[in-house]
């Protein structure tokens, strides 16, 4: 099972690198497009980013769906469990 | 009597170009492989055999009454030939000894089979039919035809076949418009234009170096030069056009910018400056302005195209030509300001970001590049979204035929495909 903290940590780990923002910045709270500066693009870059640092191939048309950290780790949760 | 056409076993060889279409339905010249054998024997019915995913799609758009892959047709004197041919006058009189010519490598060229024969020969699948009549019937020795063995032939080949066509077309002249203020710079009789075509002022067709055909319905808009051989396709236009010799459009181009000795399938977009040379593009393909492709390596070197081989071993051919361009696959589109390297093969429904940089010289079928990585970005439901809005913007639509091969060749692209991704995503990550 998951470690929801775990995840949290390496989501906001791969969002500030992909983003360029601190990762102070990134709370689970956060918006990636609006709060974060995302442009569509970068929804992308945060797909690739998740699927290499956790091993797994998310359905890119659904995870770009995904507008904040907090339903990103949701959704990631999901592949891991 | 039937004329059976029938697809090469080495399709592979004209990957992205054929991922959707049997290699007979390539162009060359005026027209497509297989219109060329039938221009030849006139008023024959037509059986023809492709690669079983295709046949749907393909029995849409074949000759009103032609049968594909049945192989009930095949009951019936014929005259079989290769869909690989470029033929120029070459005709198999119906009347005639059976016989069968094959190529220096042992393909099968042409045959003249007896109805008798015919019943004979196993007829399981084209390929046992094929390889029967090849042990058992007297091997003639060919004239001098050409096979084309790769993709990048259909392009060395395109202007003898433009020369060709237009000669054995037999028409010349203006039967559609050419302002007074256009120039026609060379013999007059080498041009034809067609009834609705339009040649608008400021335009230069020179015909020193060949035939010009400009087919109905098309415009050849002001500040364009056309160089022969060269022909333009029905409802093709042709913008600001700067185009060498040995070009050919298909239907419903929009072409603008500096083009030589390329074909495009028809219904796809090079409307803006750029360059594109010695390339081969398919249908349904927006180039976006300034997309430029290399056709020539610094070193003058010969080109290698990275292509599967029969077991779907992918590997870089060496074409032993030092001027090949790059081969587009159908609906691919490409962002202002991309660089294709030379020999580039970009997969089908593929979508390119440039990147100020030379792209990679394979990007695989139904990917995003993008920052410079191949990528699935937003999937393939969207990119299938954005062909049928393509499809719309000129009054056509997806059928579900059309999706199902799509479905198909997604399918079978995507073992490249994962490895590319997989490979770029560590790029991505390190920015």
């Amino acid at each position: 099972m998951a470690d929801y903290q775990d995840v949290l940590a390496r989501v906001r780990k791969v969002t500030a690198q992909m983003l360029n923002v601190d990762e102070e910045e990134v709370t689970e709270d956060k918006d990636f497009a609006f709060h974060l500066g995302a442009e569509s693009i970068d929804s992308i870059k945060l797909v690739a980013g998740f699927d290499e640092e956790f091993g797994i191939e998310m359905d890119e048309a659904e995870a770009v769906q995904v507008q904040s950290v907090g339903a990103a780790v949701e959704y990631i949760m999901k592949y891991l469990d | 009597m039937r004329l059976v056409i029938f697809e090469g076993d080495n399709f592979y060889n004209f990957f992205p170009i054929a991922y959707l279409r049997p290699t007979f339905e390539l162009r060359c010249g005026h027209s497509l492989l297989y219109e060329k054998i039938i221009r030849n024997h006139p008023g024959l019915a037509v059986s023809f055999f492709c690669r079983d995913y295709l046949a749907e799609t393909f029995s849409a758009r074949c000759p009103e009454g032609s049968a594909v892959n049945d192989l009930r047709s095949l009951k019936d004197d014929l005259l079989v030939f290769n869909g690989n041919l470029l033929v120029k006058k070459f005709k198999l009189h119906p009347q005639g000894p059976e016989e069968i010519a094959l190529s220096e490598d042992g393909e099968i060229l042409y045959s003249r089979i007896k109805k008798e024969t015919a019943g004979k020969l196993p007829c399981t699948d084209i390929r046992s039919f094929l390889d029967t009549a090849r042990e058992k019937l007297p091997v003639e020795k060919a004239p001098d035809l050409t096979l084309i063995t790769y993709q990048w032939e259909l392009i060395q080949h395109n202007r003898e076949a433009i020369d060709s066509d237009f000669e054995i077309a037999g028409k010349s002249g203006i039967e559609g418009m050419v302002d007074k203020q256009a120039n026609i710079y060379g013999p007059a009789e080498r041009l034809y234009v067609a009834p609705g075509a339009e040649v608008h002022p400021q335009v230069v067709i020179d015909t020193t170096g060949g035939p010009v055909t400009i087919e109905r319905g098309s415009i050849v808009f002001p500040h364009s030069r056309i160089e022969g051989p060269c022909y333009i396709g029905p409802e093709t236009r042709i913008t600001r056009g700067n185009i060498h010799e040995g070009c050919s459009f298909g239907p419903v181009c929009r072409a603008g910018g500096e083009i030589e000795e390329s074909i495009i399938q028809g219904y796809s977009n090079k409307y803006h400056d750029g360059f594109l040379g010695h390339a081969y593009l398919g249908e349904w393909i927006n180039l976006g302005a300034l997309t430029t492709n290399s056709d020539l390596k610094n070193d003058y070197g010969t080109v290698e195209v990275y292509m599967p081989d029969s077991e779907g071993n992918w590997r870089y051919v060496d074409t032993k030509s030092t001027k090949i361009g790059c081969f587009i696959g159908d609906h691919t589109k490409t962002s202002i300001g991309t660089f294709l390297n030379t020999g580039a093969h970009v997969g089908v429904m593929t979508l390119l970001m440039g990147t100020g940089k030379v792209l990679p010289k394979f990007i695989p079928s139904f990917s995003w590049f993008l920052e410079g990585a191949v990528t699935a970005g937003y999937g393939y439901a969207r990119l299938l979204e954005t062909a049928e809005i393509a499809a719309g913007r000129r009054e056509r639509s997806l059928t579900k035929a059309d999706k199902a091969l799509l479905d198909h060749v997604y399918k079978l692209t995507e073992p490249e495909r994962k490895k590319a991704i997989r490979k770029d995503r560590k790029k991505l990550l390190r920015g």
